[in-house]
């Protein structure tokens, strides 16, 4: 079952097409990851989802719900956490999750079960008493994620979740999410950390201006998008005739930095590699470390969003 | 539990500060107990329909209204805070519409208006009661001015909360246009006797209405006028509370 589908889905200000005929399947009980560039139209498919606007034309289905005609139906069903913090700030930590809970009808006693879970898994019983103004912002952002979990849900929309996060928080945030999903929820994720995508993340789709140019799951992504790796070699001592002595590689670009470093990009590298070995090899040049680097989520995106604009251009 | 009371609930939490509780019961109570006896050297009593007033007790039957006209700022501030804070948004990605959002903050300050209406009506009693001439209508005059006021003056707040975008600028507008309405009217002193512009003027602003109908309720001295003013704050209020409702149902994310 999915739990999104959009068809033709467009938002327009004016001229602008905010967000271009997008079609979304969200399948139910996953991960799936939203990244783009900033200004790409993140935030604004996030609010058409989520109902806080309405599209200009084309179809949404949430959770098996028409949501362009019933978005009350679909918000019962959902969490939000924006991208903007959001807080009540004369209350304390405490209080305010219990509030919250209470804005979605959760009974008191289950409230009062769920503020003491979410304060200890959340790290927040140290600050429970302290007011919500007087946080940090990494500190706020905790509160506003955890808050989303004092009531029940189908769909979570994570809007960059873990900005302001260090990175253990963010860690075990993302664990925590993965747990989640275990027990059947489905997260709606965005962020710019390509690496939590990568690592918390089923699905994922990327969009630029507007348009998405990619769905798939990361290891699919990689193997269409990222063939290339990088080789590191770092050489004992200055080789000065390095650069001549490895001349005429076609099928590969390579770096000499400072006589000491050369780095492979190549699609072949396991070829080129070997080739360079034998020459280093036959020169009597000695190598102090050696490392392979597979092409990450980050480079795949930023050649596909250099070749999205290149393409629009 | 029904949306419209779940908001009310959270939004009498977030309001209810001990900053605001002194600005709504303290402040009240030192202009009736320490203006209104005074300034009784400087005015004796104060005329009142057919009724002579001392001015202790016209004083604490207006202080009802500017207590009424003061709870309405929480509207306005609430507004303001979801929007600063993030939780306007946060509270429309929710189980909430907007019609819910609008009528909690309605419900929100007519009930904290009833409230300290009461609590100023109730301590100021005592300086007043023995002019005070209760009758079947006095409690339906007090109720209708909790309310009517409260949507009026509310109104007021929020279209001032959803046209303002910087902090300082709210605060100022807020601010300026509340002290207009306390002591432009007829809450402190009375209409007559004072130079034709301002007196004028004071007819120009709902306070004077509110604390009018409020009087009359309690020192039973209802008059045509009187019903006249109760249609004007009616109507205002109406008009006021549809606009405030546009503004706020097209407030953007």
């Amino acid at each position: 079952m999915s739990s999104i589908l959009t068809h033709s889905l467009s938002k327009k200000y004016g001229s602008v097409k905010a967000v271009d005929d997008i079609d979304l399947k969200v399948k139910s009980g996953q991960v799936f990851g939203f990244l783009g560039p900033n200004g790409a139209g993140k935030s604004t498919t996030i609010k058409l989802l989520t109902t806080l606007i309405p599209p200009t034309s084309g179809s949404l289905t949430i959770l098996g719900i028409d949501a362009i005609r019933r978005p009350l139906q679909v918000r019962n069903k959902i969490g939000v956490v924006l991208q903007q913090p959001s807080y009540e700030s004369s209350l304390s930590v405490e209080k305010s999750l219990d509030k919250y809970g209470m804005m979605w009808n959760v009974t008191k006693k289950i409230r009062k079960d769920r503020v003491e879970e979410l304060l200890t898994e959340f790290n927040l019983n140290e600050i429970r008493h302290k007011k919500n103004e007087d946080l940090s912002i990494g500190q706020r952002r905790r509160v506003q994620v955890a808050r989303e979990f004092i009531h029940d849900m189908e769909l979570l929309f994570l809007d960059e979740p873990t900005v302001g996060l260090d990175p253990s928080t963010r860690r075990n945030l993302l664990d925590f999410l993965k747990n989640k999903v275990k027990s059947g929820l489905t997260i709606f994720y965005t962020t710019h950390v390509l690496t939590e995508a990568e690592y918390i993340c089923d699905e994922i789709a990327i969009i630029n201006k507007g348009k998405i140019i990619a769905v798939d799951s990361p290891d699919e992504l990689k193997n269409r998008f990222g063939r290339e790796k990088t080789i590191n070699i770092h050489l004992l001592g200055n080789q000065k005739t390095i650069s001549s002595l490895l001349k005429g590689f076609d099928d590969c670009k390579i770096d000499f930095n400072s006589g000491t470093n050369i780095t492979i990009h190549s699609d072949k590298s396991e070829v080129v590699l070997l080739e360079i070995l034998q020459i280093l090899n036959n020169n009597n040049i000695p190598i102090e470390d050696l490392s392979a680097m597979p092409t990450n989520l980050e480079e795949i995106f930023l050649k596909m969003v250099e070749h999205s604009n290149a393409s629009n251009n | 539990m029904h949306p419209i009371i779940r908001l009310v609930n959270r939004n009498i939490t977030v309001a209810l500060n001990p900053g605001f509780l002194i600005w709504q019961v303290i402040f009240p109570l030192i202009y009736i107990f320490v203006a209104g006896f005074a300034y009784t050297s400087l005015i004796d009593e104060v005329r009142f329909g057919t009724k002579d007033l001392t001015y202790p007790a016209f004083l604490a039957t207006g202080m009802i209204g500017f207590n009424i006209m003061n709870s309405t700022l929480v509207s306005g501030i609430i507004i303001w805070n979801d929007r600063r804070f993030g939780m306007f948004e946060q509270i429309l990605s929710g189980p909430f519409t907007r019609g819910h959002y609008i009528l909690s903050n309605i419900f929100t300050i007519g009930i904290i208006g009833l409230v300290s209406a009461s609590l100023i009506a109730i301590v100021g009693y005592p300086i007043f009661f023995e002019s005070a001439e209760f009758s079947f209508i006095t409690i339906p005059l007090l109720v209708f001015s909790a309310i009517t006021g409260s949507v009026l003056f509310g109104s007021i707040a929020s279209i001032i909360s959803t046209r303002l975008k910087s902090s300082e600028g709210f605060n100022v507008i807020l601010n300026t246009a509340f002290l207009f309405f306390a002591f432009v009217s007829t809450a402190f002193y009375p209409a007559a006797g004072v130079p034709e512009p301002l007196s004028t003027a004071f007819y120009l602003n709902p306070l004077t209405y509110l604390v009018d109908v409020i009087r009359a309720g309690i020192f039973g001295t209802i008059t045509d006028f009187v019903i006249i003013e109760m249609i004007i704050l009616a109507s205002l209020a109406v008009c006021l509370f549809v606009i405030a409702t546009k503004l706020l149902s097209k407030l953007d994310f």
